[in-house]
């Protein structure tokens, strides 16, 4: 076993994803049974191999040029937000407790 | 009148042209074919009639006045649905987007309304493209237009059972493991996913930035070639696309001038290991020796190969790909754009209570497996020995491609299965295992459809897969393949009608 | 508490600096092409990528790369041509994608050093010189070493307002709202290595810092609207021992004045800690100007865990030294070498030369007035700049850009005074003038009638009226009521409205009544 039920839950509040008690158990299983088949990158002589984040075939260096464009009206960059206020997206207070 | 259904893009653009038929009318067409059949097949989460009868009317009057038309002018097209169009939903056929409207759009989906293109709608997909099935569409999956009760694959299972049920002519899809190939191969159409980097991956949900590309689905490889003419090429706003290596003039060769060419004295590659793999169908290897020795008959040599690195993609690919993922997806917070939980007490709750309600299962699976993945020490133990591995799988297939043109070989161990046959996560994963080394090492491949299965009775296809930016080798191989085939790609449930 | 130099005779202060600075000088943002640009409505520069949409993908700006380039060079890294971007992974709502993108291990700009003259009796802070160079003995003026670890690239986030609360803080606020105009703005951070051991060395450093920047012209390096922030790491170690003390890290030290209470304060809150046999927490510290203390922030539960990894959607670096050679011959002169050659080639005195050379603008102008005029003039011009000009400045609270003084009319003025065609007192009103309505000072003299009058003759011929005109004066001088010389001067003085050169009239009255 790789992970544990308690890894499970830390695991879920690092990413934000509120997971309901009841599916940590089959969670932890699925986690762990995928975790096994990931087995064979282990299994290489890999000593002196440079990784290769990009397959780019050698494609370095791309940048643009510093020419500033226009891009969307506030109404578009507020367009999809389930609430706003004044110009800005509006979220619940960053603490708990608020108004305290 | 001609069923529409089954024309190609030529067919298409060479009536509108003749003025046989309008771009009017095959819009009107397509949007026929779909009222009939996607009841049945559920390909589409959303269609567009004004705007492909707006597209149609653009290139009625451009012919009218005596334009040029474009490539793909009058073509009916449908994109998946991570593919952002301006006005339009973008899904990814998440309940967490389910009511986004993209104010903008991608490249490739921008590239084929410039070129003419009809755009019906947006398809079917897995949430976030994490599956094989398009089971994991909160939206309720699609079916394989061959039959119903099996799945079509995936994830771009909506734009390969649009190609078969002969709602779209060509669609786009995107692949980061063979999400274009094998529901290309479950429903009996060509799918191709292009080389890294060949098509812009602007405007494309992500999933895995480093394994991700856009591909045409079509019924031939003509439509796909001519599609992907016309969405390849750098894109200022993608630093990771790049031109084809040019060609004697300076200018990146068409990918539908490789389809004249025979194979003749081409060395084609063939992988034994693939076929021993465990799981794998009779009918699948059967199909596969079949199209080998058609390929001996065109006076191509057949060459083994050995790939042997590639037994560890699968595993690479279940590191690269959902740690990229976990990170990708950390965009869906609910502050900006999707799905919001109400009346939370804090923003972490509204962060915890959104995410979970928001993603499946599935989706969730992969974000966490990522994060683990990427956590100090496990980085080490697995992020940064899956990328070495990638180097190894590049350099196999490097040295396969010293002694071979183009590689043949599976798409998929199994003709479609049915729905919820197949419920383990891992069993699933098992789909991609002959697809995801293209995506760790980046080069093109295509599945071609190359008939029934003897057992099944479903279509069966084969795989060839190129050297990186030879993609035209990859169409050159599956074009004169198909030629040996008298296959309909259209499913029976299409087949007969008129538009 | 014990005084920062009692504690620093038994104590070894540790600091580090963490300086980020925002390009501000650039066009647009670091991923996309929003414009850079401050004050604007709130989300209004910003575009699917500043906004992290699904499928937006960031592309790196030449010109934010080309100056941290820049950077790096003007203070003496190695520049890195194989580079990557990482992506850093947390959680926060002024984070659109929820990932910042910075660099890994290896920055653009690695292994740098800046060298910090101390004098006057901030030297005093330092009472050992190791790792220093003294430079005079009686005063104990000396010149610190600073490493840079390196300066690596990244992007701002953007900007919450905590509404509800009180002072908008975060803690008691009912809900908090979310501009994302400033997300994606260059960002360079420098890191030091733990080589200061005083608030002063500190602040000097980053003052010099701040100059170099400033000439190299990649950020209007305001630490008031917060395009320059610092942040310090601080700790204590007895005298003589080598292994470091815990660290606290210090923010809010948002002026240079801040930066050095800051960190003098929580050096001595520390000693107190210490020798009281308490342990220094490691913990973020946040420094209130208003009640001149720090204060412990909210201490995390789990250590920071976030997940980096090469970004791949960037394509890597690998800089050539073509591209390395075309950012160095833009390098401009930097204030070090500017101050030695104000020295060497004007004879200015060496803080003279360095107030000069540490204002980008000011040091502009001296050369520009300075360009092919004789060097005697230097010495009038720097005093007249340095002086009335920074005064002038100062008093109207203009910048030196927006006055129609010009660089020719300064040093023409720097002529007459050193001419004596007009004295001190003249050439301060005329610099006003001169400031106000951009005529040259002759013009500005004669519309004025203020030129001092010098001509022997003339002053000879009042002097003698004058004192035909008072000759009880004259007997009463001459019977030793010395004194009433300054009578006779006021009177010539008068006579001449007020232009006669006092030094020429003096010697002419002297001929007169002593000859």
């Amino acid at each position: 076993m790789y992970l544990s039920e308690k890894d499970v839950r830390d695991i879920a509040a690092y990413t934000r994803i509120g997971l309901p008690d009841e599916e940590v158990a089959a969670v932890t299983v699925d986690l762990n049974n995928i975790i096994e088949g990931l087995k064979p990158i282990t299994e290489f002589d890999l000593q002196g191999v440079e990784p290769t984040f990009h397959p780019l075939a050698g494609l370095v260096n791309v940048m643009r040029d510093d020419v500033a464009k226009p891009g969307l009206s506030q109404e578009e960059a507020l367009a999809n937000a389930a609430a706003h206020k004044n110009g800005q997206f509006l979220i619940p207070p960053i603490l708990a407790g608020g108004g305290e | 009148m001609r069923d529409l259904s089954s024309c190609s893009v030529a067919e298409i653009r060479a009536g509108i042209a003749t003025g046989e038929f309008s771009a009017r009318e095959v819009a009107q067409a397509a949007f026929d074919a779909i009222a009939q059949r996607e009841p049945q097949v559920h390909a589409f989460l959303e269609q567009t009639p004004e705007l492909a009868f707006q597209a149609a009317d653009a290139v009625d009057a451009a012919r009218a006045a005596g334009g040029v038309l474009g490539p793909l002018a009058g073509v009916p097209m449908a994109f998946k649905d991570n593919m952002n169009l301006q006005g339009t939903h973008t899904t990814c056929a998440s309940r967490m987007l389910e009511s986004y409207v993209s104010p903008y759009t991608a490249t490739c989906v921008a590239k084929s309304l410039e070129a003419g293109a009809l755009p019906l709608g947006k398809l079917n997909m897995d949430e976030f493209a994490f599956g094989s099935s398009t089971e994991t569409s909160v939206f309720g999956p699609t079916h394989n237009p061959w039959d119903l009760t099996r799945v079509p694959g995936g994830s771009s299972g909506g734009s390969a059972a649009a190609v078969a049920a002969g709602m779209a002519t060509v669609t786009l899809g995107s692949d980061t493991g063979g999400s274009i190939r094998q529901p290309a191969s479950f429903c009996g159409v060509v799918g191709m996913k292009p080389s890294y980097g060949v098509v812009s991956r602007f405007g494309v949900v992500a999933f895995g930035s480093s394994l991700d590309q856009v591909g045409p689905l079509g019924k031939t490889v003509a439509d796909v070639a001519a599609t992907l003419d016309v969405i390849a090429g750098i894109d200022p706003r993608d630093c990771t696309s790049q031109n084809l290596s040019a060609g004697p003039d300076g200018k990146p060769a068409a990918f539908s001038q490789a389809l004249e060419q025979d194979v003749a004295g081409m060395r084609i590659g063939v992988v034994p290991a693939f076929i021993k793999a465990k799981g794998v169908e009779p009918e699948v290897v059967a199909a596969l020796d079949g199209a080998l020795a058609k390929l001996e008959g065109l006076g191509a040599q057949l060459v083994e190969i050995e790939l042997p690195h590639v037994a560890a993609a699968m595993a690479a690919y279940y590191v690269i790909g959902p740690c990229e993922a976990f990170s990708n997806l950390s965009c869906f917070d609910s502050i900006r754009y999707g799905y919001r939980h109400e009346g939370a007490r804090d923003m972490g709750e509204q962060y915890e209570r959104s995410r979970a309600h928001g993603f499946g299962m599935e989706t969730a699976r992969r974000i966490m497996l990522g994060s683990y993945l990427l956590s100090s020490g496990v980085y080490d133990a697995y992020y940064y020995p899956a990328q070495q591995v990638r180097t190894l799988i590049i350099q196999d297939y490097a040295q396969a491609f010293a002694q071979v043109d183009a590689l043949v070989t599976l798409v998929s161990p199994r003709a479609a299965f049915r729905f919820g046959e197949i419920s383990d996560p891992t069993a699933m994963h098992l789909s991609d295992m002959f697809t995801v080394s293209t995506n760790i090492a980046g080069n093109g491949a295509l599945s071609l459809p190359v008939g029934l299965g003897a057992d099944s009775g479903l279509p069966v296809g084969v795989q060839i897969i190129g050297p990186q930016f030879r993609d035209g080798e990859i169409l050159r191989v599956a074009a004169a393949l198909e030629r040996c085939y008298d296959f309909n790609r259209l499913a029976p449930l299409a087949r007969g009608g008129e538009w | 508490m014990k005084d920062l130099l009692s504690v620093l005779r038994d104590w070894e202060a540790v600091i580090g600096l963490e300086v980020h600075t925002e390009l501000t000088t650039l066009n647009s943002k670091m991923f996309c092409s929003c414009p850079v640009e401050f004050g604007a409505a709130p989300n209004t520069h910003v575009c699917p990528v500043c906004l992290g949409l699904p499928g937006a993908l960031p592309v790196p700006n030449k010109a934010a790369i080309e100056s941290i380039v820049l950077a790096g060079l003007a203070t003496n890294c190695d520049i890195e041509k194989q580079t990557m971007f990482y992506r850093k992974n947390y959680f926060y709502p002024d984070m659109s994608r929820n990932l910042q993108v910075t660099q890994g291990p290896v920055a653009f700009c690695m292994r740098g050093h800046l060298d910090v003259e101390v004098s006057g009796i901030a030297a005093k802070e330092r009472q050992f010189y190791e790792g220093a160079t003294l430079l005079d003995e009686q005063t104990g003026a000396y010149v610190a070493h600073i490493n840079i670890t390196r300066i690596h690239m990244e992007e701002d986030a953007g900007k919450l307002i905590h509404v509800g609360g009180t002072d908008g803080r975060i803690s008691g606020a009912s809900y908090s709202l979310v501009d994302y105009n400033r997300i994606g703005t260059p960002l360079i951070e420098l890191v030091t290595e733990p080589d200061l051991r005083t608030p002063e060395e500190a602040r000097l450093f980053l003052q010099k810092l701040r100059q170099t920047y400033l000439t190299l012209g990649i950020s209007d390096c305001s630490m008031e609207e917060g395009s320059l922030r610092c942040d310090g790491n601080v700790s204590l170690r007895p005298r003589g021992v080598k292994e470091f003390g815990t660290k606290t890290e210090l923010k809010n030290m948002n002026s240079f004045k801040n930066l050095h209470d800051g960190l003098a304060y929580e050096i001595c809150r520390q000693a107190e800690v210490l020798e009281s046999g308490g342990t220094v927490r490691q913990e973020t510290r946040h420094w209130e100007p208003a009640e001149k203390r720090t204060f412990s922030m909210r201490v995390k539960e789990t250590a920071d865990d976030y997940r980096y990894f090469p970004d791949p959607d960037l394509a890597p670096f690998d800089l050539s030294d073509e591209f390395i050679q075309q950012v160095r011959a833009r390098l401009p002169e930097l204030p070090d070498a500017k101050k030695r050659r104000f020295i060497d080639a004007f004879g200015l005195a060496p803080d003279v030369a360095g107030s000069l050379a540490g204002d980008v603008a000011m040091a502009a102008f001296f050369d520009a007035a300075m360009s092919e005029r004789p060097v005697l003039l230097a010495k009038p011009v720097a005093n007249l700049l340095l002086n009335e000009v920074a005064a002038y400045l100062n008093a109207s609270d203009v910048s030196l850009a927006e006055v129609r003084l010009t660089p020719l009319g300064l040093s023409e003025l720097a002529g007459l005074l050193l001419e004596e065609y007009i004295s001190s007192k003249q050439a301060k009103q005329v610099l006003t003038l001169m400031a106000e309505s951009g005529e040259a000072p002759l013009q500005i003299i004669e519309k004025h009638g203020m030129k001092q009058v010098s001509d022997t003759g003339a002053i000879d011929a009042l002097v003698a009226e004058i004192l035909a005109a008072n000759p009880d004066k004259v007997v009463e001088y001459q019977g030793g009521k010395t004194g009433l010389i300054g009578f006779f001067v006021g009177q010539v003085m008068q006579a001449t409205k007020g232009q006669g050169n006092p030094k020429l009239i003096n010697e002419l009255l002297h001929k007169h009544l002593d000859g």
